[in-house]
């Protein structure tokens, strides 16, 4: 479905990515992990399209390395941010449509409604602009507006990051379900272990931005290098 | 473009109809004379600037310093068209329009820039414009300008010319255009580039090509501009290029739309009346040389008491007098 090869990104002298290549296969919920500052949000910055690569993006076949930001979100390629970037001045409801008609094609109401009611953000389609949600709800709004696209492949940037235990274990039975209803593919940024290993069946580890290992998570967690990369060298 | 569903629109565009009716014939039913008359078609023409400025910051964010230039290139086109090759007037105008887009195509990379830089390659645009104008003096006139060329003609028997004939026609062109920004506005376009304003990375996620909208609305805004610059030429009879292309037309649009308040349609079209009207009927009587500085004390005051302008001063009294109700009411 998605496909890496060989991909390097260069900020000035600082070397972000280094030949970085895996495959994510259809229908797979992948776990992206390493340490701050190993790469992972460049990554995603590369496989969205807003930073320019080196090496090759392969998306369903079609090479998309050269595509920009809004192309890659036409042909499929939905993501979040850490930061969620709603649509500010507009209300949730609007931020979906603007979602669908740009990113999909094609306006449908009866999908909107059904995105914002898994999402639960009935509620609050029509009221203030987004900028008055809650920080949860930016969230959910984050993965509804992605979901308006019709995304083949999620990219979720740290969609758990600052919830507290039981928010973070219901978001995971959320990220579940929209797994299993809209059949997608999802790659998913988390610094913990323990969401990746509920979460995903494989995970990709990066540390100074290459990927030091690839497998299903109680292998990459058991994996030295990895173990070494998360204590700092200390086992 | 898609469009969203506009429940009221009939009723909209049937209040609209009335308003330009009354607009039009308030000053002839009153008997306006010569001069008051000319002073309203200024204002108009001003509403008109203010009103393609806006919609350039509203639609896609992007403030403009040098609409200056499209005004002008959009009045030296009409007129030259007219007198030097036997256009028609009424083709000369709205050609002026296109020619002024065309201008603004020059412009385009200033779009991958944002914030002050565009708003300063732009303004930077706006002065090659007037150099150009200067020194091209086979064609332009030069700093003599321009002065023999076709004045708005007669049609169906309603002389375009006359004060009257003016004042209707400029009146029925910003009405026009004040349709296309409200249905623009209205679109999913409309929408996504008032989220462009703030938040381009979230609209281009979503699949939204945000510098291909902000092209089109560069270049929409530059027709608008252009073809009240010709319109204006063809009112005053005579042009040059420190007055066409004037920074009295970047600044002056700029004014309007903040103190009318920019974030709406009509805001800048009153705005624009006040400011123009104040100017010339209050400012100069009390200051004949150095006037605008006044101007520039009334957009500061403005910018620190209502930012919003005077319709969002207005909208937040009407707000606070539903709200007490709503509060009397429970």
């Amino acid at each position: 479905m998605l496909r890496l090869d060989g991909v390097s990104v260069r900020f000035g002298g600082l070397a972000a990515l280094t030949d970085v290549s895996f495959e994510v296969a259809k229908g797979e919920i992948l776990g992206l992990v390493g340490p701050n500052g190993a790469g992972k949000t460049t990554l995603f910055n590369t496989i969205s399209g807003l930073v320019k690569p080196r090496g090759r993006i392969v998306f369903d076949g079609r090479d998309v390395t050269s595509k920009a930001l809004h192309q890659r979100a036409r042909v499929g390629i939905g993501r979040t941010f850490q930061i969620p970037q709603p649509m500010h001045q507009l209300t949730v409801r609007e931020n979906l449509e603007v979602a669908q008609v740009f990113g999909a094609g094609a306006l449908e109401p009866a999908r909107i409604d059904e995105i914002l009611a898994v999402m639960e953000l009935s509620h609050k389609a029509d009221a203030d602009a987004a900028t008055a949600l809650a920080l949860q709800e930016l969230k959910r709004l984050e993965i509804a507006k992605a979901l308006a696209i019709r995304p083949r492949v999620l990219l979720l940037d740290e969609v758990l990051a600052g919830l507290e235990s039981r928010a973070k274990r219901l978001f995971m039975l959320k990220l579940k379900e929209l797994h299993a209803l809209y059949g997608l593919t999802i790659v998913v940024v988390e610094h913990d272990i323990e969401t990746i290993s509920n979460l995903c069946s494989r995970a990709v580890v990066l540390d100074f931005g290459r990927l030091i290992a690839d497998g299903t998570p109680e292998e990459v967690f058991r994996n030295p290098d990895v173990v070494k990369s998360y204590t700092g060298g200390t086992h | 473009m898609s469009a969203k569903p506009a429940s009221s629109g009939a009723t909209t565009a049937f209040l609209a109809g009335a308003a330009l009716l009354v607009a039009a014939a308030a000053p002839i039913v009153l008997g306006l004379g010569n001069y008051a008359l000319g002073l309203l078609v200024s204002a108009l023409v001003l509403s008109g600037l203010a009103l393609s400025w806006a919609l350039l910051g509203n639609l896609g964010g992007m403030v403009s310093f040098g609409h200056a230039a499209f005004f002008g290139v959009g009045a030296y086109a009409s007129a030259l068209a007219s007198a030097r090759l036997g256009v028609p007037v009424a083709v000369a105008v709205p050609l002026g329009g296109v020619i002024a887009s065309a201008s603004a195509l020059t412009m385009l990379p200033t779009l991958r820039l944002s914030g002050p830089y565009f708003a300063l390659a732009i303004l930077a645009y706006a002065q090659i414009f007037r150099i150009l104008a200067t020194e091209a003096t086979p064609i332009t006139g030069g700093a003599a300008g321009l002065q023999r060329y076709p004045a708005l003609p007669t049609v169906f028997g309603f002389d375009l010319s006359t004060r009257t004939g003016s004042y209707v026609l400029v009146l029925v062109v910003l009405t026009l255009f004040v349709g296309i920004y409200v249905a623009i506005r209205r679109s999913h376009v409309g929408t996504a580039l008032r989220a462009i304003a703030e938040s381009e990375v979230a609209t281009r996620v979503v699949g939204v090509d945000s510098v291909r909208l902000k092209a089109w609305m560069l270049i929409l805004s530059a027709f608008m501009a252009g073809v009240f610059g010709a319109l204006n030429a063809h009112v005053i009879g005579f042009l040059e290029p420190d007055y066409a292309f004037g920074g009295t037309w970047s600044v002056m649009p700029i004014i309007a739309a903040v103190f009318g308040g920019y974030h709406t349609v009509l805001g800048p079209i009153f705005g624009a009346v006040v400011i123009y009207l104040f100017d010339q009927l209050v400012a100069k009587s009390l200051i004949p040389v150095g006037h605008e500085i006044l101007l520039g004390l009334v957009l500061a005051a403005m910018v620190l008491v209502a930012p919003n302008g005077i319709s969002g001063l207005v909208g937040g009294v009407f707000d606070r007098i539903k709200g007490g109700r709503r509060h009397a009411a429970t």
